[in-house]
């Protein structure tokens, strides 16, 4: 028996305090020591404040005191996830000041290495997204075993899992393996696989859209002018990709278009990392195809790179954005300057202005839609 | 005590009593089984035969066969090494390897170890990453929340002694300069077998310990 | 390897002609930036204009709103330590209509290193003021939230400015070879 309630509920004029939670830089959810201060009213979040530099390690000043070969390893660390596109961009803007010119098996295998590494990190963020969702066990499996198949190729090729410092200014370290090509389409298989597990568990699952959709929305001007860059990005609605507008290695030779999706918010972020990875998988095979022998290095290589005066910012689509090195030399064999312009950062000052309004669990949600990593916000 | 036939049911038909009365015991002979009982159950004790003692054998031996003695911190000891339940404690890179060590590749679950988020229920602190002074107030403040028994595996170059970070002043020069640790892995970052082989490490240190009263005690 | 591209083996040679910077974008740069002194210079791969300290932000909010160029992304914002020169604050700006980039760079003096906040001009300008102060001892006016971005909230590390080239780095406390883990008997009960 139902009864109804014979006057409307108002809220009264009584004043509920507002609570100051603490989302400490030791949290459950795997991103990292990051820290925020929550201020919400019964569940609804009224103000948000970051706190960073929980991380900050100075990668940045310790370059300035190594050369330009010891850099590369510092440039891993800054970027773990996604170590192949963080050495890229530091290699490149070497390669740019000294005007070394790269041969063309290099540049392909390049860039089918730093594909694989947008694979990798992309089915990692599928991983750690789905535990923030709530869903623990099974996404965080499937992305572990993805990954696993592709850092066993790469360690096949560069000897480490995760730190692989195997790009050189002007090219590779040393010769891939012999079965390079098989092993790549063995792992492409596993991951096209992996595509669909993913797409089967959440894409269509009401409860996952149920908490995604309409979440955390910024609109394309925004984030323009926060200086968002990346899928969070490209999930507004802006066709900006750093391989498409401003193509560096050989991107113009590939037949891609950059992907988007409309509403902005953490469903749309999902979905355009997940399609990307499908887009990956085409663009590798585009590369095999094109891949010949030849040498991998230039054959005038000095030992000792010394560059002259000079400086450049070059940047790339590392996968969570725009990747880039700003390098300023003053002749020697050590930059002056080495900045590091992290997408991360740029892409966490949206943070407040996606979720204020929202629930407290949905500002867990909109952290990890924007597919942070720590080293890289600190260096 | 004999159930009186006919006083429970509301029924009108005479009650025929169906329940025999037990036979009392008599007071020096041993309990008969439950006649009621359909068979012999698996689990149950069998009688205490009379024994005459032999020397030799330790008596409990003798008289209870099937029981085994042992040291009770060796009982301890072994349930604390086979369920030691790490915090999920990643600062930086090696957080991504100890996490695939976790995962199904390198499993860490057949040795007991399972991650737990909470510090207050937790054994195990795995150091993984760089501390640096920003962070370190925070490290100090979970280790105090562990209960005792606890141990620190500090995980990697920057955690043993700053690693590659070392020269950056803003950077503590390893874990061990505020909390007590037991075992170091090198590496940068260390492979999962590293890790596996620093936890059965920490495993044989805690059976060799085991006579202490639990660390931090 | 240096590039020599002052041709050494002729003996005579005419002088190479001021350089035009025609085929970049400087002549709608030059156009937009009314009354404002600006210089332009050529790095790698884009352009670098240099505006005096009093102008830039001003000459930014110009660039952003110009019809031809339309800077509306703020890439990057940093600073460079000369020593001796003064410090360089540089931004790198990026137009999504156009595609086009431009750098552009202003000298401060070491003894006088005040320059006027950009967050009005581009929000992304916030976080990056923020750390560029906390490290070179900038100070951005009229910034909104002025407070340190990556340093530890103890006061005793304030005043210090860690990516100058003045600071030094840290020494090694123990080398190796010595003895290595807290010293577990020397603090007992507790």
């Amino acid at each position: 028996m139902v009864v109804e309630a014979s006057t409307p509920f108002e809220a009264s004029e009584f004043e509920t305090q507002d609570l100051l939670i603490n989302v400490g830089p030791q949290h459950p959810s795997t991103h990292g020591v990051f820290r925020m201060v929550l201020e919400i009213d019964g569940e609804v979040v009224k103000d948000l404040v970051p706190y960073i530099g929980y991380l900050h390690r100075g990668a940045e000043k310790l370059c300035e005191n190594n050369d330009f070969r010891q850099g590369i390893g510092y440039m891993d660390r800054t970027e773990y996830l996604a170590a192949h596109n963080a050495e890229l961009s530091y290699v490149m803007a070497v390669e740019a000041l000294a005007e070394i010119e790269v041969p063309e098996r290099a540049q392909w295998i390049r860039m089918i290495l730093c594909e694989l590494n947008r694979i990798s990190s992309h089915f990692m963020f599928l991983g750690a997204f789905g535990v923030d969702v709530g869903v623990f066990g099974t996404p965080f499996i499937y992305a572990w075993r993805e990954r696993e198949t592709v850092i066993d190729l790469f360690e096949e090729i560069s000897g480490d899992r995760m730190m692989y410092a195997y790009f050189r200014a002007g090219g590779l370290a040393w010769e891939v393996p012999t079965n390079f090509v098989e092993r790549v389409q063995q792992v492409l298989k596993s991951a096209r696989q992996g595509v669909k597990d993913f797409d089967g568990l959440l894409t269509e699952n009401e409860i996952f859209i149920a908490r995604t959709k309409g979440v955390g929305v910024i609109s394309a001007e925004d984030a323009i002018e926060i200086g968002m860059s990346g899928p969070s990005l490209r999930a507004s609605g802006v066709p900006l990709d750093l391989r498409k507008t401003e193509p560096y290695l050989y991107y113009d030779q590939l037949d891609f278009e950059p992907i988007t999706a409309e509403g902005g918010d953490v469903f749309d972020r999902y979905l355009v990392r997940l399609q990307e990875i499908s887009q990956s998988i085409d663009l590798i095979e585009q590369c095999l195809d094109r891949l010949q022998d030849g040498p991998i290095v230039p054959e005038k290589m000095p030992r000792m790179l010394r560059l002259p005066e000079g400086e450049v910012y070059m940047r790339t689509e590392a996968p969570r954005g725009e990747y880039g090195v700003y390098m300023v030399s003053k002749g020697g064999n050590k930059p002056h300057r080495l900045k590091v312009r992290s997408a991360c950062l740029s892409n966490l000052q949206a943070l407040k202005q996606m979720s204020v309004g929202q629930y407290v669990a949905d500002a867990i949600i909109i952290l990890g839609s924007i597919d942070i990593v720590l080293s890289e916000v600190d260096r | 005590m004999a159930m009186t036939p006919g006083t429970a049911t509301t029924t009108t038909e005479p009650a025929a009593p169906e329940v025999a009365p037990a036979t009392p015991a008599a007071p020096d002979a041993p309990l008969a089984p439950d006649t009621n009982f359909p068979g012999e159950h698996p689990n149950e004790i069998p009688a205490l035969a009379p024994i005459t003692p032999q020397p030799g054998k330790a008596l409990y031996r003798q008289a209870l066969p099937g029981v085994m003695q042992v040291p009770a911190d060796l009982v301890l000891a072994a349930a604390r090494k086979s369920s030691l339940w790490p915090m999920t404690f990643g600062l930086a890179c090696c957080a991504i390897e100890m996490i695939g060590t976790y995962m199904s590749h390198y499993d860490l679950d057949r040795f007991g170890i399972v991650p737990w988020p909470s510090p207050r229920q937790s054994d195990v602190m795995i150091v993984a990453g760089t501390v640096t002074k920003k962070m370190a107030p925070a490290v100090k403040l979970l280790y105090e929340q562990m209960p005792n028994p606890k141990w620190v595996i500090s995980m990697g170059a920057c955690a043993t002694n700053g690693g590659p970070y070392t020269r950056y002043d803003r950077v503590l020069q390893g874990v061990d300069k505020i909390i007590p640790v037991d075992v170091y892995v090198p590496g940068c970052p260390p492979r999962p077998e590293a890790l596996i082989d620093s936890f059965l490490a920490l495993q044989d240190m805690i059976m060799e310990e085991r006579s202490a009263e639990g660390r931090g005690a | 390897m240096t590039t020599d591209d002052s041709g050494s083996d002729a003996v005579e040679e005419a002088p190479e002609p001021p350089d035009t910077f025609e085929d970049t974008i400087w002549p709608d740069v030059n156009r937009s930036l009314t009354a404002v002194d600006v210089r332009p210079e050529r790095s790698t791969l884009d352009l670098i204009v240099h505006i005096p300290r009093a102008d830039v932000v001003r000459g930014l909010g110009m660039l952003k709103n110009a019809e031809a160029l339309k800077f509306d992304y703020l890439r990057s914002l940093t600073a460079v330590d000369n020593e001796a020169d003064g410090v360089d604050v540089v931004y790198h700006l990026y137009s999504v209509p156009n595609n086009i980039n431009l750098t552009v760079k202003t000298t401060l003096a070491n003894d006088d290193k005040v320059v006027e906040t950009a967050s009005n001009v581009w929000q992304a300008a916030n976080w990056l003021e923020r750390e560029t102060a906390e490290m070179f001892g900038v100070t951005f006016t009229n910034h909104p939230d002025p407070r340190p971005l990556l340093m530890p909230e103890d006061v005793d590390m304030s005043d210090t400015f860690p990516l100058l080239k003045s600071h030094p780095f840290a020494e090694i406390d123990i080398l190796q070879g010595e003895q290595l883990g807290y010293d577990r008997d020397a603090d007992e009960g507790d």
